[in-house]
């Protein structure tokens, strides 16, 4: 699972720009999405995908971390199943 | 130690009543209401309740992605503070470790509290929106007004029910006033009309009956047959400075803020005390340094309770003797309806621009005066052309405090 596309989208309507401007490799300080915004980004993430991201803290730089983020807890739900 | 004289430099409110310190100023002038049927906007309604909601779009003055960050109370409080700064045309950067914001809110957050309800208790969610609680707390607006205006000062934050505001502004006079800060940009924001808060308050039985014919007319202070209060919601701002940094920047005065005069019943937690409303508008008089004679129009707290506007009457009596009866006495609560811990400030503004403009709002829809009410409370009609050397406006609260702030013609 590629949850990147999903990613993005989501951070564009939170940040108001335009989808295209985020690439896997855009870094979110470049963006202005600080770390509240990727915590919000995170929640409506788990909400979409009905997925619970545990406590851990990887180190975020660049949109492709969230995504990788989501996607090893999308691979184990997919697992599970 | 030299007192400093402080000054007011910019105004701010947004309300039923509209955007912009002079469209509320304007709006009351006309005697147009803002209270109309509450609309919520979730499931749950409560009928027949009238309210002064604020229905247009609020400014879009924050981005989209601080938007979780912002209850309501908070758009409210930057729209009324962003206001009052940008008329001081003060430079926000100039020794921003002597400015603060001194800000008022009853109940702050009360929406984004009560959606987290929603989504444990109504939607079976087992966690809320992750910035709950810095959009909830009662200090966030104080804090985001702080943060975008980049003061480094002193920010505090007052929630004494119904003073709220009144008393952050009354603070942060005597803050100025005694040298701790040169400028604080004080006022304060209230949004709670959500179900849980507004069934609350119908629960203690002070809410106004809905007036089916004529919504707008729902709140009638000092009239025969009054109600009781309309919750409203509403930010209101004033920019205060020492008259040294107004002087020294060439700023435009808009008045002086001369007294603050703040008590306590001490009686009861809400049956209002003439004893202890006197005492706060006696000190003020005291601080004032004006002849009682030269405060022309008290903006009155005048809720629409039977009790307080009886209790006010009486008191607004006790303080000044027979003065009392010269005075213009208003409650523009009639129009904006009471929005609780930003109607100290709501109604600050509304004082201020009346010394500014020698014009005193009405009381609306006074038609049938209670013959206890018994003073020149300005039924129906605004008063044009009276110059007013200072006036006072009153707010008292649930807990039995009282507060009483008077402005003057900056001379």
């Amino acid at each position: 699972m590629n949850s990147f596309p999903t990613v993005a989208k989501l951070l564009a309507k939170s940040l108001d720009v335009p989808e295209d401007t985020i690439q896997p490799q855009t870094e979110l300080e470049a963006l202005g999405a600080d770390s509240l915004t990727v915590i919000e980004l995170i929640f409506d993430l788990e909400e979409e995908f009905g997925i619970e991201v545990g406590d851990e803290r990887p180190k975020l730089v660049v949109v492709q971390d969230i995504a990788d983020q989501i996607d090893t807890y999308l691979a184990s739900k997919a697992a599970s199943a | 130690m030299t007192m400093q004289r402080v000054v007011i430099t910019g105004l701010g409110a947004i309300s039923s009543l509209g955007v912009g310190a002079d469209r509320n100023f304007e709006q009351a002038l006309a005697g147009h209401s803002g209270i109309g049927l509450l609309q919520l906007a979730g499931e749950r309604h409560r009928p027949d309740t009238p309210a002064a909601q604020i229905r247009g779009p609020l400014p879009e003055l924050v981005k989209n992605s601080e938007l979780p960050i912002f209850d309501r109370f908070s758009l409210l409080g930057w729209a009324a503070a962003s206001e009052a700064l940008a008329q001081s045309g003060l430079d926000a950067t100039i020794a921003p470790e002597r400015s603060g914001v001194f800000w008022g809110s009853g109940m702050g957050g009360a929406g984004t509290v009560e959606s987290g309800y929603v989504d444990l208790f109504i939607d079976g969610k087992t966690r809320v929106r992750p910035m709950s609680v810095v959009a909830g707390m009662t200090n966030a607006a104080a804090a985001q007004i702080a943060l975008r205006c980049g003061f480094k000062g002193s920010v505090n934050n007052y929630s004494s029910a119904c003073v709220s505001s009144a008393q952050a502004i009354g603070e942060a006079y005597r803050h100025i006033r005694h040298g701790y800060a040169d400028r604080v940009l004080a006022g304060g924001s209230e949004a709670l009309l959500c179900y849980g808060v507004v069934t609350a308050w119908d629960a203690l039985r002070v809410l106004a009956p809905f007036d089916a014919e004529h919504p707008e007319r729902s709140c009638r202070p000092f009239s025969a047959g009054r109600g009781g209060l309309v919750l409203g919601e509403a930010g209101a701002a004033v920019m205060l400075e020492s008259l040294e940094s107004a002087q020294a920047r060439g700023a435009t005065i808009l008045a002086e803020l001369v007294a603050y005069g703040t008590s306590n019943d001490a009686t009861h937690i809400t049956k209002p005390d003439a004893d202890g409303q006197e005492r706060a508008m006696r000190q003020a008089l005291e601080q004032c340094g004006l002849p009682a004679s030269a405060i022309g129009y008290i903006n009155a707290h005048g809720a629409g309770t039977p009790a307080g506007d009886l209790a006010e009457t009486t008191s607004i009596k006790q303080a000044f003797g027979p003065l009392a009866r010269d005075l213009m006495v208003s409650s523009t609560k009639s129009m904006h309806g009471h929005t609780l811990g930003a109607a100290g400030a709501l109604e600050f503004v509304m004082t201020t621009q009346a010394v500014r403009h020698g014009a005193v709002p009405p009381t609306a829809f006074l038609d049938r005066p209670d013959p206890e009410c018994d003073l020149d409370f300005v039924p129906l009609e605004a008063r044009r052309g009276v110059p007013l050397q200072a006036a006072m406006s009153n707010s008292f609260a649930f807990g039995g405090s009282n507060v009483a702030l008077i402005v003057s013609a900056f001379r």
